[in-house]
C-alpha cells in the first residue's frame, strides 16, 4: 500500500548535495512514495536574527507556503543552519501540525556539534529520523510514547539515537504508510 | 488506571509564543488551549479545569503574578508555570513565594520547558491518585463496632472523642471482645489514618526478640542479626503502634518502652544513634494492670504512661441485646461468602444463643455462627447446630468462677433486665416475680438502671 501524499525537499541555504541525496534515498525507501528534491534553494538571509545568530524555523514554514505546494505534496525544508523559535533557545526542526509544510536542520545533529567526532553515517540517519518526524507532524501525528518510533520526542539528538527510521504500526496505520516489519 | 490526556492553559500576550508553545505543547499530546490575556484566563478557567497554566509576568491589565493569585484562591491544584523575557531575582522569588510550580526565562531550552511541565503534570497525576487510594482506604476502613446497647454506644461515643486526639489509648477488655477493632477505629478516625498502624503483640515474642521486633536491629547486633532492621515503632512513624497484650511485656522491655515513649526516639539494638519517630499509642489488655502493679511484675510509671485515656469493652454476656445483631451481622456476612441461603435463627436457637454465657465474647460469636453455617442444611440455624452452646448453657449464671446461687440469681436477674432495656414492669412479668420483690432484689444485688 503506497501512501496518497507526495513529498518535496527545499534545500534552504547551502544543504551538500550528498546530505539531500542520501535524505531522499532514505525517505523514498520507508515511504515507497514519490520523493524529490526540489531545484530552487531557499535565500535564508531573510530569516537571519542578528541578535540570537540564528535563523527563525516559524518565518521559513511561512515562506515554504508560499505559494502553497500542491494537494497532497508536502513540503520538507531541510538546512545546515542553526534554526530557533522565538521561545526556545533552539529546535532541530519545526511543522505545522497537520499541515503541509515543515523544516529540519541537520546544524545540532551533527555528532560534532557536541565535541563528538565527525560520523558521517550517524548524521545521515539522524537527519532522516527528524525529517521523518516533522513529517509526520504534517500528517497530524503528536508525539509517540514507543520509545523507538520515529514520532517520539527528541529533546537531545542521542534521544534521535535511540529511535528507528520509521514509524511505529499504530502511528504508520494512521498516517496510511505500509506497515513496518517489527523484526 | 487510565491515564487521561492533561491540559495546559498558556496566557501571554505576544501571539508568536502562544501559537510556538501551543505547537510545541500539541505535537507533545497535550490538549492546549490559549489566553491573550489575565482576563481572558480567568474566563476560560470558570469554565474549564486546567491542569497547568503558563503565564507571562508582563502583561497588560493583570500581570502573571495577580494571575496566579486569583487561580490559586479558587484552585490551589493547579500547576502554574511563570514564564518572562526579563530574568530578575525578586520577581522570580515573588513568584514562587505566591506559590508558583516553577519559573522559566525566555528563551527556553526545548528540553527543560518539556521537562518541567512533564513534571508538573506527573505531580498533578500522582496527587489525583493519591486521592483515588486515601479514598479507597477509608471505604475499606472498619466504620463501627456492632453493638446497640448502651455500653457499646458509650464505647463508640469514647471512640470518636479520643480518636482527634493524639492521646495514648489503653483498651481493656476480656479476649475476643474486639480490642483490636476498636484501636483500628481509633487509628482509621484520627488524622493519622492514611500513616501506617502497625500492631505488635506483645505476648506472642520472648523479650530478646520482642526488644528487635519493637525497636530494630543494627547488623551483627547478635548472633542471626545478619542486617539492619527497622523495629515496629520505626515503622509506625507517622501513623499508630498498637501494642496489644501490653500486660505480658517483660520487665527490661519495659524500661526501653517507656523511654521511647516519653522521649519519641529510639535506638536500634546494638546501635548508637538515636532515631526520632513520631507515633501514636495504642494499647491493649485483658489483664488486671493494677494488680500486676502492685505485685511488681509491671511498672507503675509505664501503667500511668498508658492509661491517659480508657475505653472497656464489656463482655458479651454482660450486652445480651448484642448478642442477636451480632449473630445477624455475621450470619449475613458469612451466607453470602459461602454462597448459602440461610435466613436466619430458629426461636429456640435464639434462646439458645442468648442464654449462653460466651466466654470467648464476640470472637468465639463469629466463629460459632461460621461453624453453624457450614453444618446447616436448613433454611434456618436450629439448636443442633450449635453444640458448643447446647453443652454449655447449663453454666449459666454470671461469673464463671463464682457458682453460688446468688451470684447466678444476680446474673439472670440482669441479663433479663438488659433485654428488656431495664423496664422493670416487663422483667417482673418475665421472671414471673412482682415488682417490688424485683426491686428488692435491685438493691440487695446493686444493679442500678444505666445513666445516660
Amino acid at each position: 500500500m503506497s501512501p496518497s501524499w507526495q513529498v518535496e525537499l527545499v534545500a534552504i541555504g547551502s544543504v551538500t548535495p550528498s546530505v539531500l541525496a542520501h535524505l531522499r534515498e532514505g525517505l523514498a525507501g520507508i515511504l515507497a512514495c514519490p520523493v524529490w528534491i526540489a531545484t530552487l534553494h531557499v535565500d535564508p538571509k531573510p530569516f537571519f536574527d542578528p541578535r540570537r545568530r540564528q535563523y527563525a524555523a516559524h518565518s521559513i514554514l511561512e515562506h515554504l507556503l508560499n505559494p502553497p505546494p500542491n494537494e497532497a505534496v508536502h513540503r520538507i525544508g531541510v538546512t545546515e543552519l542553526d534554526l530557533f523559535l522565538p521561545v526556545f533557545t533552539h529546535v532541530f526542526g519545526a511543522a505545522q501540525l497537520g499541515g503541509p509544510v515543515a523544516v529540519a536542520s541537520l546544524h545540532r545533529l551533527r555528532p560534532e556539534f557536541d565535541g563528538s567526532l565527525p560520523d558521517v553515517l550517524r548524521m545521515h540517519q539522524r537527519l532522516l529520523k527528524e525529517v521523518l518526524h516533522e513529517l509526520g507532524h504534517t500528517l497530524a501525528l503528536v508525539h509517540c510514547r514507543v520509545p523507538w518510533c520515529a514520532m517520539g520526542a527528541s529533546r537531545l539528538p542521542e534521544h534521535v539515537d535511540l529511535k528507528d527510521s520509521s514509524f511505529c504500526n499504530p502511528c504508520a496505520d494512521r498516517i496510511g504508510i505500509q506497515k513496518m516489519d517489527l523484526e | 488506571m487510565k491515564q487521561r490526556t492533561p491540559n495546559l492553559l498558556i496566557v501571554d500576550d505576544e501571539l508568536h509564543v502562544r501559537e510556538s508553545l501551543g505547537h510545541w505543547f500539541s505535537e507533545d499530546g497535550y490538549e492546549v488551549s490559549t489566553a491573550s490575556s489575565g482576563k481572558e484566563a480567568l474566563a476560560i478557567l470558570g469554565r474549564q479545569h486546567f491542569d497547568v497554566v503558563i503565564t507571562d509576568i508582563k502583561m497588560p491589565g493583570m500581570d502573571g503574578i495577580e494571575l496566579q493569585r486569583h487561580i490559586h484562591e479558587t484552585d490551589p491544584d493547579v500547576a502554574v508555570l511563570v514564564i518572562t523575557a526579563y530574568a530578575s531575582v525578586s520577581t522570580a522569588v515573588q513568584a514562587l513565594k505566591e506559590g508558583a510550580y516553577d519559573y522559566m526565562v525566555k528563551p527556553f531550552d526545548p528540553e527543560e520547558l518539556s521537562r518541567v511541565v512533564e513534571k508538573a503534570c506527573e505531580k498533578i497525576r500522582l496527587a489525583e491518585e493519591n486521592v483515588a487510594l486515601k479514598q479507597q482506604i477509608v471505604s475499606a476502613a472498619p466504620k463501627f463496632v456492632i453493638g446497640k446497647s448502651r455500653e457499646m454506644q458509650r464505647v463508640m461515643e469514647l471512640v470518636e472523642s479520643v480518636a482527634a486526639t493524639d492521646a495514648t489509648v489503653l483498651v481493656r477488655g476480656e479476649s475476643g471482645t474486639g480490642k483490636e477493632l476498636v484501636a483500628r477505629l481509633i487509628h482509621t478516625h484520627s488524622p493519622r489514618a492514611f500513616g501506617p498502624l502497625v500492631a505488635v503483640n506483645c505476648g506472642a515474642l520472648p523479650e530478646g526478640l520482642l526488644e528487635s521486633e519493637l525497636f530494630g536491629h543494627e547488623k551483627g547486633s547478635f548472633t542471626g542479626a545478619a542486617g539492619q532492621r527497622k523495629g515496629k515503632l520505626e515503622l509506625a512513624d507517622g501513623g499508630t503502634l498498637f501494642l496489644d497484650e501490653i500486660g505480658e511485656i517483660p520487665a527490661k522491655v519495659q524500661v526501653e518502652l517507656l523511654r521511647a515513649l516519653e522521649d519519641h526516639k529510639i535506638t536500634r539494638v546494638g546501635g548508637t544513634q538515636e532515631i526520632k519517630i513520631d507515633f501514636r499509642v495504642i494499647c491493649a489488655t485483658n489483664r488486671n494492670l493494677e494488680e500486676a502493679v502492685r505485685e511488681g511484675t509491671f511498672r507503675e510509671d509505664l501503667y500511668y504512661r498508658i492509661n491517659v485515656f480508657e475505653i472497656d469493652i464489656p463482655p458479651l454476656r454482660e450486652r445480651p441485646e448484642d448478642i442477636l445483631l451480632i449473630a445477624e451481622h455475621f450470619l449475613t456476612k458469612f451466607s453470602s461468602a459461602m454462597g448459602r441461603r440461610v435466613t436466619g435463627l430458629s426461636p429456640s436457637a435464639r434462646v439458645l444463643m442468648l442464654k449462653y454465657q460466651w466466654p470467648g465474647n464476640v470472637r468465639e460469636h463469629t466463629n460459632t455462627i461460621e461453624r453453624a453455617l457450614v453444618v446447616c442444611r436448613e433454611e434456618e440455624i436450629e439448636p443442633q447446630h450449635l453444640p458448643i452452646l447446647t453443652r454449655s448453657t447449663s453454666q449459666d449464671g454470671g461469673d464463671p468462677d463464682d457458682l453460688s446461687m446468688q451470684a447466678i440469681e444476680r446474673s439472670h436477674i440482669l441479663r433479663v433486665l438488659k433485654l428488656n432495656e431495664f423496664n422493670v414492669t416487663h422483667t417482673a412479668k418475665a421472671l414471673e416475680i412482682d415488682r417490688v420483690t424485683l426491686y428488692n432484689k435491685m438493691r440487695k444485688y446493686k444493679i442500678e438502671r444505666p445513666t445516660g
